[in-house]
């Protein structure tokens, strides 16, 4: 076979990890969010922007089942000015349109890049899908997975890819575990026993509404890609 | 020729974005134009024998422009195509809005377009690519595609005909939780009526005279008018 | 014809030649009329009309009557009718509507080269069969270029016989009006079954529908300006 078609030295010049910006900078840092309906993944999302916001240059993708709603709502609440939100429609196939054929997805990632250069952070909420649903890292560099108490404390214990393998594991509503007779320590004790080293965090979006924990790791995840490839 | 890559190319499987595309479908079920598999076997005729025979046809011509300047297939790292296949594809991709009036099929139809060029470059690197827009019409990125997979014009007809039939099917399949064995059984019975509009455009796009009028241009205001309609609407699972 | 712009805005047309089947008669200072001269066309007729409007020329091209297009005696071959118009001025193409009667068919093709300062106006009618027949077929194709660059090029082939004329769309009438003018740009606007598109420098609308009048008055009520205003995109759902 010709040279450009053969497989023993293909190398993939657009690995995502050596991805750059146009000014030769490492470019945003892509974090995904999944994680099942109604787990407060776009509450997240606007506890991010209102913490990192003055910080950092962010953007967000929203991929809605069949409206615009967590567009909306991030809009609504002033979370972020309007140019720097886009709505993905995902065909009926939220988890395609994250894992399988992300190219929608990378065609807002690349909107909104190129509309606001030098921006550091992008944020993509998937729409709510259910434990075995996580993104491509051809999409994201990162990926945080949201579940919440309400689901009942067996959740972290049945795993799926997004339980055990995304990058933070965040369990969302820990306010409300009295009142769904969730055990978090059982939750924790399930989780880490799961995910090994890669961290989780039990949080209440209604008790910090800055989400400052997840905001914290966030941080630290742009200052190492900022670090890495520099 | 390769036969794997006109497969790869109308595997509905390839990242190019398709998938979130129903090509008209979701507002013909809002319509309540396509309500099962008779009225949907009727819509899939009207788009294979509309937009289909369109995009065989500018399909098909792209191709043929790549090939002739510059063989298809993997070409030699370095080669470079004339500037005349640079030219040559922005007069096809200027007829594909001209048969096109619909901005919301030509932003679905640019939108996959950019998505074929994005997973094309890196599945089958040819010079070609850089040669098109950044956001093509997808009739003409496929044409580009094939030629650099090493398929013919005949090829890429046939693949554009195909994908204007099985995405709108698969889209049907979903939104009406229709049988998707009766859906194949449909899709399976149309692939005569495929197979011709491919071949009677990739005969128009080698036509003696090569002429671009000579390209088909069977419009559907019908189609027009359900794309129009649907981009307008908040609450939709599909882009187009 | 070729139409060029003379003293006092009138329309001179140096150049007049019709044989066959049509004869042009001057009826306005820049209209003209194309005549019939016998029944048809009939299957297996090929009418050509070439135009040409120089630069600050103004033509109104119109028809007396509807054309009646006739099968020929037996297996008809289909009829065909060819405008082919080289405009730098503006053309005001407006024919009377075809009817196609059942077991006939016309190919009419319409092609329009506009210069830079050319403008259009271009409306066609059709109706399949005459009343209580069954339908004929027609395949009709537009194509505008601006600078030798496409703007617009559709064909539509309505009738028995066409692969897309079927449920949910098979119309016996059929209303379209191009038109390509500077001015504002004009956006999308769509009603029951008629919708009308952007073009570069213009726009282009459709209706179809049973009878002819309600069609055209829906092709008309999409016009920019047009009463009652065009309705903007979400008014609704086909019926
Ligand atoms: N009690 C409580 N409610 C919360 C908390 N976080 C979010 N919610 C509520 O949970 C509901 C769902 O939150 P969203 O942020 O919309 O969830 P989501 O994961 O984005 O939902 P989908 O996008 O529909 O999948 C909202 O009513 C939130 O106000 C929390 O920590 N405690
Ligand atoms: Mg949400």
């Amino acid at each position: 076979m010709p040279p450009d078609h053969d497989l023993d030295d293909y190398v993939d010049p657009y690995d995502p990890g050596q991805r750059r910006a146009p000014d030769g900078g490492p470019g945003a840092l892509r974090v995904g969010i999944g994680g099942p309906v109604g787990s407060g993944k776009t509450a997240l999302v606007a506890a991010l922007c209102r913490t990192l916001g003055e910080e950092l240059d962010l953007v967000v993708v929203t991929n809605d089942i069949y409206t615009t709603e967590d567009a909306d709502f991030l809009r609504r609440n002033a979370v972020l000015p309007d140019d720097r939100i886009e709505a993905v429609q995902t065909g009926c196939c939220p988890h395609t349109a994250i894992r399988d054929d992300i190219t929608a997805n990378l065609d807002a990632v690349e909107l909104l890049e190129a509309r606001h250069p030098g921006v550091q952070l992008v944020l993509v909420e998937s729409g709510g899908d259910n434990l075995t649903a996580s993104f491509s890292y051809g999409l994201v560099d990162v990926q945080v997975f949201v579940v919440d108490v309400a689901g009942g404390d067996k959740v972290p214990r049945k795993g799926g890819p997004g339980v055990t393998s995304a990058d933070l594991l965040v369990v969302n509503k820990t306010d409300l575990a009295p009142f769904v007779g969730a055990d978090l320590d059982v939750m924790r004790r399930d989780s880490d026993a799961v995910r090994g080293e890669k961290p989780t965090l039990l949080i209440s979006l209604r008790e910090d509404p800055a989400a400052t924990d997840v905001a914290a790791w966030v941080r630290a995840q742009v200052r190492s890609r900022a670090l890495q490839s520099a | 020729m390769s036969l794997t890559a006109l497969l790869a190319l109308a595997d509905s499987r390839l990242p190019a974005g398709g998938h979130a595309h129903s090509g008209g479908v979701e507002q013909a079920i809002s319509a309540g134009l396509v309500t099962d598999p008779v009225s949907l076997a009727g819509f899939l005729r009207r788009r294979v024998g509309t937009a289909g025979s369109v995009a065989a046809g500018l399909a098909a011509a792209a191709c043929a422009v790549v090939g002739r300047a510059v063989g298809g297939g993997a070409v030699a790292a370095g080669a470079a195509v004339p500037p005349s296949v640079a030219a040559a594809l922005a007069d096809l991709d200027a007829e594909a809005d001209a048969r096109t009036p619909s901005p919301a099929q030509r932003a679905a139809s640019r939108q996959q377009g950019r998505g074929l060029l994005r997973v094309g470059r890196r599945a089958w690197p040819h010079p070609a690519w850089d040669a098109l827009p950044t956001q093509p019409h997808h009739a003409v990125a496929l044409g580009v595609a094939a030629a650099a997979a090493g398929a013919r014009p005949a090829d890429a007809a046939a693949a554009a005909a195909y994908l204007s039939m099985s995405g709108p099917a698969t889209a049907a399949q979903r939104l009406l939780a229709l049988d998707p064995i009766t859906v194949a059984a449909v899709t399976a019975r149309l692939s005569p009526l495929v197979d011709e509009v491919a071949g009677a455009a990739a005969r128009a796009a080698a036509g003696p005279f090569g002429g671009l009028d000579l390209l088909p241009a069977s419009a559907d205001p019908l189609l027009d008018l359900l794309a129009e309609l649907h981009v307008s609407r908040k609450d939709r699972f599909f882009a187009s | 014809m070729v139409a060029r712009a003379g003293p006092g805005g009138r329309t001179v047309l140096p150049v007049v030649r019709a044989s066959g089947q049509l004869a042009v008669r001057r009826t306005g200072p820049v209209t003209v009329h194309l005549v019939a001269t016998a029944f048809g066309p009939l299957g297996g007729d090929d009418a050509e009309v070439r135009l040409v409007v120089e630069p600050g020329a103004v033509l109104r091209v119109r028809s007396v009557a509807a054309a009646v297009v006739l099968p020929a005696r037996g297996d008809s071959p289909p009829s065909a009718q060819r405008v082919l118009a080289d405009v730098d001025g503006d053309l005001d193409l407006q024919l009377e509507p075809t009817v196609v009667a059942a077991r006939a068919h016309h190919v009419a093709t319409v092609t329009v080269r506009l210069g830079a300062g050319g403008e259009l106006t271009l409306s066609e009618q059709v109706l399949l069969g005459r009343t209580g027949e069954q339908p004929g077929r027609w395949t009709g194709t537009t194509r505008v270029l601006r600078d030798g660059r496409p703007l617009l090029h559709t064909t539509l082939d309505l009738g028995p016989g066409a692969p897309t004329w079927a449920p949910p769309m098979a119309p016996r009438a059929y209303a379209s009006t191009t038109r390509v003018r500077p001015g504002p740009g004009v956006g999308t606007a769509t009603g029951v079954d008629a919708v009308r598109l952007p073009l570069p420098g213009g726009w282009v609308s459709t209706a179809w529908g049973d009878a002819l009048d309600r069609v055209a008055r829906a092709d008309a009520d999409l016009h920019p300006g047009s009463r009652p205003a065009a309705q903007p995109v979400l008014a609704g759902v086909p019926s």
